[in-house]
């Protein structure tokens, strides 16, 4: 089977990401937060590929620990939704009637609800955290989930071998678990693709309001929000963390699509057509 | 063992069953025919405790006398399996794609009688030795798509049959098959019932099939019961004009083969359509004024009983 352009194209920028991302919880070139007051806004050089900061640390070493902790608020946020919002869905479509409709009412209100309020309002009775961040952006994904689940397990509740396993007297919980789900989990991955760029966008943008990341931890999002007031004196500090987001949600947005076409072929069709 | 009485389901758009009844005994094979849209699938599925949902039932269904009328899923899914099972018309469909065979069949065992799984492995690999599957060790651990129809309806039958059910209602199990395997197919399903003292519901529209695997028939056309009987006195003797159209609409080789096929005109009507009295009116050759408005009753024959006005006239009008 061919590939998708986008795929391929989704599938290299990610494997960058998450390979800097694993490879700075055992190396990066130099020690993320070492100050070196002296050495501030060194060019690139062999000693440091992407240059300083105004600190004097490693830039380079502080995009990676930053890959680190991005991946670590998506993995984090879009399992936990992915998860709650999967199982929320299947019992919905299990269940049918009031059931179905008091979710998927309640999602539908999850979803007139925006994102970054929401995480505004928990940095402010919690205090900001990346943990904070987690746990808004896994929030706002369980209705996304649900919905996906929900509308996918309906139609293989429709299917023949369902109606095969009732006669066979398995209890709807069985169904889900054997039947449903296995064969609902296609479209639940290519959503949680996409959503995995949703949340290195949202974590991105509350560490630069200051609400996510807190020193010294380094972010994408904050070493922008730093190094704006830099803007003319270093530029590069504010395009390089400003390239990896951008190569972040590029490549998880066209992996999730590529997938889509892959396990969707007749979605692939219409759009070339 | 199963006894449905007055059973009557109508949709939003009109009837779709008409006060139905029927009992099924213990260990004996009855056959139910009809065109597509005669109701059959859906007396199979309410016998299972499994119509859709927004249709309005009302009527009897007795499982040992006990009337099932109003019963919860819980309790349907108590009888399913041990007491009735089904097999259903797509052998194709009717397989998850995404499970291997050998764990379809094994699960109820697990869910059902408390099997192990290494039992239950077991018990499945006996059952698909008693359905004749090839090479059935390796099957097990096969995914639907690496098997033939005839394979995939057997293993369907031997999920039906895991928990060894009292009565086996099969769907039109051979109509998605080609010929010679729906033959090996009906004969197993004969074989199974004899050996097991199991009842038979068949469902089909394949009068040939019928007549080789039961002893009696009942013959439904848009919701109703027709005609029922023995099934060698009904075929040999049909008494209601449906009966006798779908016997003279069998092909047949040979000389007889030449000539030009009768058919029936026309469909079954969608509900919404259905004539009040007969619902063959309209479509029947020799109906008589009444047979639009007046509903006829069952009266005796001689293989058993029809619903015909014809059969009550003394001299056809």
């Amino acid at each position: 089977m061919r590939l998708p352009p986008n795929a391929i194209l989704g599938g290299v920028l990610v494997a960058i990401v998450i390979g800097a991302a694993l490879l700075s919880a055992v190396w990066t070139p130099h020690p993320y937060a070492e100050i070196a007051v002296t050495n501030k806004f060194a060019p690139a050089s062999a000693e440091h590929w992407l240059g300083t900061d105004q600190l004097g640390r490693d830039l380079l070493s502080q995009l990676m620990k930053a890959a680190g902790n991005s991946m670590r608020v998506a993995v984090l946020a879009v399992v936990i939704g992915c998860v709650i919002g999967t199982v929320l869905g299947l019992v919905a479509a299990a269940r049918g009637g009031w059931t179905e409709e008091v979710i998927m009412r309640v999602c539908d209100l999850g979803f007139a609800f925006p994102a970054l309020l929401f995480a505004i309002m928990l940095a402010a009775a919690f205090g900001p955290s990346l943990t904070m961040v987690v746990i808004a952006i896994s929030f706002i994904n369980i209705p996304t989930f649900a919905r996906v689940s929900r509308a996918a397990a309906n139609q293989v509740w429709r299917r023949e071998y369902v109606w095969a396993a009732r006669a066979a007297g398995m209890n709807s919980f069985a169904i889900s678990r054997d039947h449903i789900l296995p064969n609902i989990a296609a479209p639940v991955i290519v959503q949680a693709t996409i959503e995995f760029a949703v949340a290195i966008l949202t974590e991105a943008a509350l560490s630069y309001l200051g609400l996510g990341a807190q020193p010294p931890a380094p972010s994408w999002g904050r070493m922008l929000s730093e190094a704006q007031t830099l803007m003319y004196l270093a530029p590069q500090l504010a395009i390089w963390p400003g390239l990896c987001i951008f190569a972040a949600v590029l490549g998880f947005g066209l992996l999730g699509d590529g997938l889509r076409d892959i396990t969707d072929p007749r979605l692939a069709k219409a759009r070339t057509a | 063992m199963i006894e449905v009485e007055g059973l009557s389901i109508r949709s939003g758009a009109g009837p779709i069953l008409r006060d139905v009844g029927l009992t099924v005994s213990p260990g004996e094979r009855v056959g139910v025919v009809g065109e597509s849209g005669s109701g059959k699938t859906l007396l199979a599925m309410s016998m299972m405790g499994m119509v859709p949902d927004g249709l309005a039932v009302s009527g009897a269904i007795r499982i040992d006398g006990r009337d099932m009328s109003g019963a919860r899923e819980a309790e349907w899914r108590k009888l399913r399996a041990r007491r009735m099972a089904m097999i259903f018309q797509e052998p194709m469909a009717a397989l998850n794609p995404l499970a291997r065979v050998g764990d379809t069949v094994a699960e109820p065992l697990i869910r059902h009688l408390g099997h192990s799984r290494s039992a239950a492995r077991a018990r499945a690999l006996e059952l698909f030795e008693e359905t004749g599957i090839s090479d059935p060790e390796r099957r097990l651990s096969q995914y639907p798509h690496q098997l033939s129809g005839g394979q995939r309806q057997r293993v369907l039958i031997a999920l039906a049959l895991a928990c060894d059910p009292d009565l086996l209602i099969a769907d039109e199990p051979t109509t998605a098959l080609d010929a010679a395997v729906a033959l090996r197919i009906t004969d197993l399903l004969v074989r199974l019932s004899r050996e097991r003292d199991m009842a038979l519901m068949f469902i089909s529209h394949d009068l040939a099939a019928v007549s080789r695997t039961t002893e009696r028939i009942l013959v439904m056309y848009g919701g109703d019961i027709v005609e029922r009987g023995a099934t060698s006195e009904v075929l040999r003797a049909p008494a209601h004009p449906y009966t006798k159209g779908l016997l003279a609409a069998r092909p047949s080789l040979g000389a007889a083969g030449r000539r030009r096929l009768p058919t029936i005109p026309g469909t079954v009507p969608p509900p919404q359509e259905l004539p009040h009295g007969c619902r063959f009116s309209g479509r029947c050759a020799v109906e008589i004024a009444r047979c639009k408005t007046l509903r006829p009753a069952e009266v005796p024959t001689d293989a058993g009983s029809a619903a015909c006005h014809l059969l009550t006239e003394t001299a056809p009008a």
